[in-house]
């Protein structure tokens, strides 16, 4: 009987050691190959790091330029828009000038014609020459005007 | 008899030494990178940040007149800027952060406050929440706006008090903040530390502090539409 149970023991020893060694290698196998793939992802994620530190960069670089580059267009419409103004400024300065000198050319022709006929008064109708120095008084009211919005504009 | 008590310990053993073996490994992955989510939509689709994200620039070309200002979307299209920004103007024209041009379709002035709301015809970037309570003394803030009509500028500062009005610009109490401003800078948000709007610059001290009309003033005139009235225009 004891000898029986000493092989039976014997042999569950053995299968047991047999078990323990094959088990061990497994996991020595196994935990080579997870070392494997940390290292793999250990590169990979170094490169990626890499790759987001560059690609922050050129975020960061990329968002300064779209600023700098936005508000030179708003430098540049700023520009525009003074310029603009003072464009409509100029032009309306010239057309009251003009106003100006074109009023001021009727009067004067009007008065020197109105000088010429006053000289001999006595060869026009009194009536008429009532009328025109009315008409005179109207150009060169007209002149005085036309001054006055100058004036205007250029007080603006 | 006892020979059976003997085998069954021993059998007993056995089997429960079996069950303290160590079991074999599981196959290694060869990959344990977890699939991508969607994390992160609360992302920008530029990376600019929401804070940079809210301001516009403002154009107001008056008649003879040129002036810059600045505002923040409260909606998708429509900004919050102050009175004086758009007021006697013949145009009003707006910029996002990035540069793009936003048309205004009308424009309106609070009749009791330095505020101004200003419809546009393309939907704005970003809008940011309105803060539940105005900031108290010592809060940190942020003023994002373009002082002197230039760069779009993120500056920090505290709330360093409260009080009447000065420039009687506003009705009630305004808060004072150190967060530099210049000419410019009219119609900023103001901006607690969750980026929520908890105010609007609209004038700066003498000693170079900020005037702000508190959020609550603002939700206020938001919230009554007979508060407003066009803006004055221009002409010539």
């Amino acid at each position: 009987m004891l000898s029986v149970l000493l092989v039976a023991s014997l042999t569950a020893g053995g299968l047991t050691v047999a078990y323990l060694l094959r088990t061990t290698a497994a996991w020595q196998d196994t935990a080579a190959q997870w070392e494997h793939v940390a290292r793999v992802h250990g590169a990979e994620v170094a490169e990626a790091q890499a790759d987001l530190a560059a690609t922050r960069e050129q975020l960061a670089t990329a968002q300064t330029r779209i600023t700098q580059l936005a508000d030179e267009k708003a430098q540049l419409g700023d520009e525009s828009a003074a310029t603009q103004q003072l464009a409509d400024y100029q032009a309306r300065i010239s057309r009251a000038a003009g106003d100006v000198a074109t009023a001021l050319a009727t009067c004067i022709d009007g008065q020197q014609n109105l000088i010429g006929y006053l000289q001999n008064p006595q060869l026009y109708d009194a009536a008429a020459l009532a009328s025109f120095r009315a008409d005179v008084d109207q150009y060169c009211g007209a002149a005085r005007d036309a001054n006055a919005a100058l004036q205007a504009e250029l007080t603006r | 008899m006892r020979s059976r008590v003997v085998v069954a310990v021993i059998g007993t053993a056995l089997l429960a030494g079996c069950s303290m073996l160590p079991a074999m490994p599981d196959p290694v992955p060869t990959s344990v990178v977890p699939p991508v989510g969607t994390a992160g939509s609360q992302l920008s689709p530029d990376g600019f940040d929401a804070v940079q994200r809210m301001a516009v620039r403002i154009r107001n070309v008056g008649c003879g007149t040129l002036s810059t200002g600045s505002g923040f979307a409260v909606d998708a299209h429509t900004l919050v800027t102050n009175k004086h920004v758009v007021a006697d103007s013949a145009e009003l024209e707006i910029a996002t952060y990035d540069g793009r041009d936003i048309r205004a379709t009308a424009a309106s002035t609070a009749l009791l406050a330095d505020l101004a709301i200003v419809v546009t015809a393309e939907p704005l970037p970003y809008a940011p929440q309105l803060a539940d309570a105005d900031p108290v003394q010592g809060d940190p803030v942020t003023v994002v706006g373009y002082p002197l009509g230039g760069e779009l500028t993120v500056t920090d500062g505290t709330i360093v008090g409260a009080e009447e009005d000065p420039l009687q610009a506003t009705l009630g109490t305004v808060l004072i903040t150190d967060a530099q401003v210049e000419p410019g800078s009219s119609g900023s948000a103001v901006l607690d530390a969750d980026g929520r709007v908890v105010g609007v610059v609209y004038a700066k001290s003498q000693s170079g502090y900020s005037y702000v009309v508190p959020v609550s003033t603002l939700k206020a005139m938001l919230n009554d539409t007979s508060a407003f009235s066009p803006a004055p225009t221009c002409t010539g």
